[in-house]
């Protein structure tokens, strides 16, 4: 890791990652503002419970999950989409941001004639990445510690802890891939395409396979089978071997990356 | 590290051989072969297109030639390319930075990458002062004028051996080329080995001792800037008082071109002592010095090739 690299970077993306911070926790609040509202409004419970199951899948909510819940009612509505498409956006984006896009407009040529090897100068950009992920994670989950404390509803901390830990190294492995197709194609357009169209098209099957019994098999196909933010909140899914897994894989991308990066002809 | 590369590339500060890398679609560089000394200054010299910026782009290590090599101090521009940055300064063509930094914060990355030193930091007062640049503007914000200044600055704060120079004077205003060939030149100075690509013939004439010729990828011809200034031909407007003077004039030698009475054209090619001692001898009503044609001689490779 290059530290004066890394500074900079941070700098560079301290904006980005502060806006989306507020963003999320404000949306919190609201959230958590009007809960206990919702909650006690039996008739509520009952509409979501009567909506039909392709149609939670859809949402991101699992076809047997209780409707009932804080877990069940924040997944629903912030963690299995809105908060997953930030995510994937900003991952998507800042890796792309952070290799292709500086090949492409040519501001790599004066950082890449430092002595700063190519494999530690995109490990320093990983780790950017990564630090932006956690950031965000942290904030996400401060920001509902503060509501559900604000507004008194009653979370098992731990269990949300965990899903911060999911979500921080599930994100990073959609981050590290989307690095790794920067540092192999080394073109912005390019990379970018690659990136998002896997994304999306983990995305498409794991709402395909959620829509009727006979295409349930596709869902396993999908890496969005590692992030189930309902079930890991309300500690029916352990998340440790998901961790663990993301965690292998996202070493293995960004080794991958390394050599992609270290044998590119960079037209700079 | 440095005695590593005397020991290694002797006198030859820099020698590329039988370079070859071609793009996708055939354009790139052919089979190029030169070597640069230690502390002189080589000129690549092409129009646009003709595989400069390619050149550079394997000798910075950003490239792999596809076969040859290229070596500096012995070292390979590829393989051992983290080494050799520790000993070059680079001046890309276009400048593109990260433009949400301030200029402070664009020197202050470079250092840093570079291993923050004493040295770089009081080159770099220095250079701030001397090209008047105020570092403290968003790099957004600066205009090209002051984009190049912090690009020159980045470069030469480092006081590195070598000078790998893409174009440095390409989109500067006549002001800035002259304080920058300036600053080439008291790098120069002080042992500096500089490689410097251009298509401007002027700026490699005051700064290079030596000159390649690139165009459509191959290199036409590899030559001491003094061989190109033998074939310099410059021409003379002349207006003489009267007929014997114009008569003594045609009979000199010189080679002369009749423009009306008593004027005449003189074209002189290399050394131009006759032309003085001719024009000792008569009385000059009007004399005015033509185009410079040195730059005739440059263009003669890229005609008749």
């Amino acid at each position: 890791m290059n530290r004066a690299l890394f500074r900079a970077m941070m700098k560079q993306k301290g904006k980005k990652i502060a806006k989306l911070s507020t963003g999320i926790i404000l949306y919190e609040t609201l959230l958590t503002w009007v809960y206990p509202v919702i909650s006690e409004h039996p008739a509520v419970t009952e509409i979501a419970e009567s909506i039909p199951s392709a149609v939670k899948t859809v949402f991101g909510i699992s076809k047997d999950a209780r409707m009932d819940t804080f877990e069940a009612f924040i997944s629903g509505q912030f963690f299995a989409r809105i908060w997953a498409m930030l995510m994937v956006l900003y991952n998507v984006e800042t890796a792309n941001e952070l290799l292709a896009k500086m090949v492409d407009d040519g501001s790599l040529a004066f950082l890449l004639s430092t002595p700063v090897p190519r494999d530690e100068f995109i490990s320093t950009q990983a780790l950017v990445l990564l630090s932006g992920n956690a950031l965000l994670a942290l904030f996400t989950l401060l920001g509902l510690y503060g509501g559900t404390y604000r507004f008194g509803i009653s979370i098992d901390r731990w269990k949300y802890f965990c899903f911060g830990i999911l979500g921080f190294t599930f994100f990073s492995f959609i981050g590290l891939y989307s690095l790794f197709f920067s540092a192999l194609f080394a073109e912005g357009d390019l990379a970018f395409s690659f990136a998002a169209g896997l994304t999306l098209a983990f995305y498409a099957l794991d709402v395909a396979g959620g829509l009727s019994d006979r295409l349930s098999w596709v869902r396993k196909l999908s890496l969005f089978q590692c992030y189930q933010p309902q079930e890991v909140l309300e500690g029916t899914v352990d998340p440790a071997w998901k961790i663990m897994g993301l965690t292998a894989g996202s070493l293995i991308l960004l080794s991958f990356g390394m050599y992609a990066f270290d044998e590119k002809d960079l037209a700079l | 590290m440095e005695e590593k590369g005397f020991f290694k590339g002797g006198r030859d500060l820099l020698e590329v051989s039988k370079l070859t890398k071609l793009y996708r679609e055939g354009r790139g560089i052919r089979n190029l072969s030169f070597q640069v000394d230690s502390g002189t200054a080589f000129g690549f010299l092409g129009p646009n297109g003709a595989g400069k910026t390619t050149t550079i782009r394997v000798l910075m290590g950003f490239m792999k030639p596809d076969c040859g090599s290229a070596r500096i101090l012995g070292l390979d521009c590829w393989r051992d390319r983290t080494e050799l940055k520790q000993l070059i300064s680079y001046l890309p063509g276009e400048l593109h930075f990260m433009e949400q930094l301030t200029g402070q914060e664009f020197l202050d990355l470079i250092e840093g990458m570079h291993g923050e030193c004493k040295e770089i930091r009081q080159h770099r007062v220095h250079l701030l002062s001397s090209l008047e640049l105020d570092p403290r503007q968003r790099i957004r914000k600066m205009s090209k004028g002051m984009k190049q200044k912090l690009g020159i600055i980045a470069a030469l704060m480092l006081d590195s051996r070598i000078l790998i120079l893409d174009e440095p004077t390409s989109g500067l205003d006549p002001l800035m080329q002259k304080t920058l060939v300036e600053l080439i030149l008291e790098e120069k100075k002080k042992g500096k080995t500089i490689f410097m690509s251009s298509h401007q013939f002027s700026e490699i004439e005051r700064t290079c001792e030596r000159v390649g010729i690139i165009r459509e990828g191959e290199l036409l011809a590899v030559q001491d800037i003094c061989l190109f200034k033998q074939k310099e031909r410059q021409t003379f407007d002349v207006e003489v008082a009267e007929e014997a003077d114009a008569d003594f004039l045609r009979q000199s030698g010189l080679t002369l071109y009749p423009m009306g009475d008593f004027k005449f054209t003189i074209l002189v090619a290399g050394e131009q002592e006759l032309l003085w001692k001719t024009l000792a001898q008569v009385h000059v009503r009007r004399f005015k010095q033509g185009s410079l044609e040195l730059e005739e001689a440059f263009m003669h490779y890229y005609r008749s090739s």
